[in-house]
């Protein structure tokens, strides 16, 4: 932080914030009770599944939406009355949707935002070439919005997002939907940017363990509404070392990771993320496992022979931030049926997942 | 997609943490957001589908309406000095109705758009730009283009159909003001309904025209209010739309029929008049407009409140 930035007040500023969606046949808790403060320069990550509340928290802190509950400032500026003046220091990129004017060009959708933030024209059209060849679009200037790839439209929206310079960024899914590479361009994008003026900060949503682990300094950890753990990566990792945490591979599981998450000694057992879509009815089945001590495997092979499962593979692993959401939670982001129960009966009212998940 | 060369770009470099800059620059910022929300209505208005298709919408449109109309009036009317002045009272109704639609509608449009079409409603929202100036200058694009439809609509009754308008008698300096004077309540209808389209969902697409055909019954478009019922009348009597049709038509065929009112209307029972005067129309508009604005900006108000209360103004109901 600088001297100029060390006398701005906190970023993020959240004290006992609930949101209530009032749908039937009885209401949403999408946010209950959330206190959180984020420092100025700070990479903040808010991490948990679908429906976890990620994404009304942002629309709470964009003003967007207003609490049920609770206060929220954002660098001292409170989101239900001030809104004006955050929205002059303050925006917004969500990904996973198809947004924008498609008959414009890029250059124009970008120029009219660029008004809107209060840029001058000349110096709008300036800003808005300038950041399109930062984001890699000087190509695409003058083409409609509607004939752009999905990672262009995504590094259009970025540019959208920096058209004022915030101060601070709010990225809800910002890679959801797109490719490895165009994810990681917009990764790129926002470290750059960042870290070009101490005091930029940014807020994440996502439910991509490896973005979270990558870009924040600190992570918060969401579920049904509530922060179930902060800190940086490394010291929520330390929270399930003392545990063994093992990656184990077999050809069939039946009943899932929950037989064994019920033996003694298994503190947690989800499925791996690599092998989500297999299920436990294919042929190789990863399971990420977290053990209190070693002497509890003796009990987990016993399990799978017992069941008829052959162990095709077993190794420890450094432990993940899915791990720890998985100590914490009592399931992984791949079992989260539950938890999108909660988003799906909120979208009733605010219906941000019929952008974010079209395949529901 | 190769990543950009981002690191180190200038484009990245900041302005600071100046606290100023959280306050805004007042009028001129205002004045910006306004030109650029009807920029960008126009933009999607003139710009959203090819040439051909921008000449039907906004010309062959309202020319089509206009002869429906015509060719109504001529087999129910028939021919004759009265069957000429039904016409012409009909022809100028309708070819105003062709910008007072678009006003009407246009801001209500611009929320479905935005929102459920083009997802750029949140964006637009937490945006410095106030909400109901950009709706505005959304309305005065839609009206914009809807005007150019009357214009044709016009010229096409004068050239075509015969319509006769003596630029020597009409009166100018009542059309202005007429005209002047009924634009604030025409786009605050339009804010009106957009308040409304705010809140509902999928249904909302019908909510525009539905609105503006109801509107078109008791504004004296095509015929007067002496032939409604006497609530209807009450209606047209308290709607600035009367007024402004009144008004214009009035001031380009001056001495022609009025849609307030005549033998056996409410206006009559009301004032002993036989048909309100040049003064009273602009007068009685700028009251009746007055109260619509205001009401439609307090509409809008709640509205807003309530939709960001309940987290609507990023919904999309997938219509």
């Amino acid at each position: 932080m600088t001297a100029q930035t060390e006398q701005l007040p906190p970023a993020i500023a959240v004290q006992g914030l609930r949101r209530v969606y009032p749908v039937k046949p009885k209401p949403v808790t999408a946010l209950d009770g959330i206190d959180l403060e984020v420092a100025p320069g700070e990479f903040f990550g808010l991490l948990g599944p679908n429906g976890a509340g990620k994404t009304t928290l942002i629309k709470i802190l964009t003003t967007l939406l207003l609490p049920s509950e609770g206060k929220a400032s954002i660098f001292g500026f409170d989101v239900a009355t001030e809104a004006a003046k955050i929205r002059r220091i303050m925006n917004m990129v969500a990904g996973g949707e198809q947004s924008g004017y498609g008959i414009l060009t890029v250059r124009e959708q970008l120029w009219m935002f660029s008004q809107f933030y209060g840029l001058g024209s000349r110096e709008g059209w300036r800003r808005v070439d300038e950041l399109l060849d930062a984001v890699g679009l000087g190509d695409q200037r003058l083409q409609r919005v509607s004939t752009l790839s999905t990672g262009q439209r995504q590094k259009m929206n970025m540019a959208r997002g920096l058209l004022n310079d915030p101060w601070i960024l709010f990225l809800d899914e910002p890679t959801l939907g797109l490719d490895v590479s165009a994810a990681r361009a917009v990764r790129e994008m926002v470290l750059a940017w960042k870290g070009a003026v101490p005091g930029r900060t940014v807020l994440l949503t996502t439910h991509y363990m490896a973005e979270a682990d990558e870009l924040c300094e600190r992570i918060a950890i969401v579920d049904h509404g509530k922060i179930l753990a902060i800190g940086t990566p490394s010291e929520l990792k330390r929270r399930v070392q003392r545990e063994s945490v093992l990656r184990l591979e077999v050809n069939r599981l039946d009943g899932g990771p929950a037989v064994l998450a019920r033996l003694p000694g298994v503190v947690s057992a989800a499925l791996a993320a690599d092998n989500v879509e297999a299920g436990t009815g294919a042929q190789r089945v990863a399971v990420n496992l977290v053990l209190r001590d070693d002497s509890a495997l003796t009990g987990v092979m016993a399990a799978l022979g017992a069941a008829g499962s052959r162990v095709l593979g077993l190794r420890t692993s450094e432990p993940t931030l899915e791990d720890v959401f998985v100590e914490l939670v009592g399931r992984g982001f791949a079992d989260e049926a539950d938890a999108e129960a909660v988003d799906d009966a909120a979208t009733e009212t605010a219906d941000h997942d019929a952008e974010h998940h079209p395949e529901r | 997609m190769n990543a950009p060369a981002v690191v180190g770009h200038p484009a990245f470099d900041g302005n600071g943490f100046d606290p100023a800059r959280a306050e805004g620059i007042g009028l001129a910022d205002t004045r910006r957001h306004l030109w650029t929300a009807i920029r960008l209505g126009w933009q999607v208005e003139s710009n959203w589908t090819d040439p051909l298709l921008f000449f039907i919408y906004t010309v062959a449109k309202p020319v089509a309406s206009l002869l429906l109309l015509v060719f109504m009036v001529q087999i129910v009317g028939g021919t004759g000095a009265s069957g000429e002045a039904v016409r012409t009272f009909v022809v100028l109704g309708s070819a105003l109705w062709a910008m007072l639609i678009a006003g009407i509608a246009g801001p209500a449009w611009s929320v479905l758009d935005d929102r459920e079409r083009y997802r750029m409603l949140k964006y637009l929202y937490v945006s410095p730009a106030t909400f109901l100036l950009v709706l505005v200058g959304r309305g005065v694009s839609k009206l914009a283009v809807g005007a150019m439809g009357t214009v044709v609509a016009l010229l096409f009754a004068v050239v075509v159909l015969g319509l006769r308008v003596d630029l020597a008698a009409v009166n100018w300096p009542m059309l202005v003001i007429t005209l002047l004077l009924g634009l604030p309540p025409v786009l605050a209808l339009g804010i009106g309904l957009a308040a409304v389209c705010l809140q509902t969902r999928q249904e909302s697409w019908s909510y525009p025209e539905a609105f503006a055909g109801a509107l078109f019954l008791v504004s004296g478009v095509v015929f007067p209010l002496s032939i409604l019922p006497a609530p209807a009348q009450i209606v047209g009597l308290v709607n600035p739309v009367t007024w402004w049709v009144a008004g214009v038509r009035g001031a380009i065929l001056p001495g022609g029929a009025s849609s307030v009112g005549g033998a056996g209307s409410l206006w009559v029972t009301l004032t002993g008049t036989a048909i309100p005067d040049a003064v009273t129309t602009i007068v009685v508009l700028l009251l009746t407009g007055s109260v619509s604005t205001l009401s439609a900006i307090a509409l809008f108000r709640v509205s807003e409140r309530r939709a960001r209360e309940r987290g609507l103004l990023d919904r999309t109901t997938g219509s």
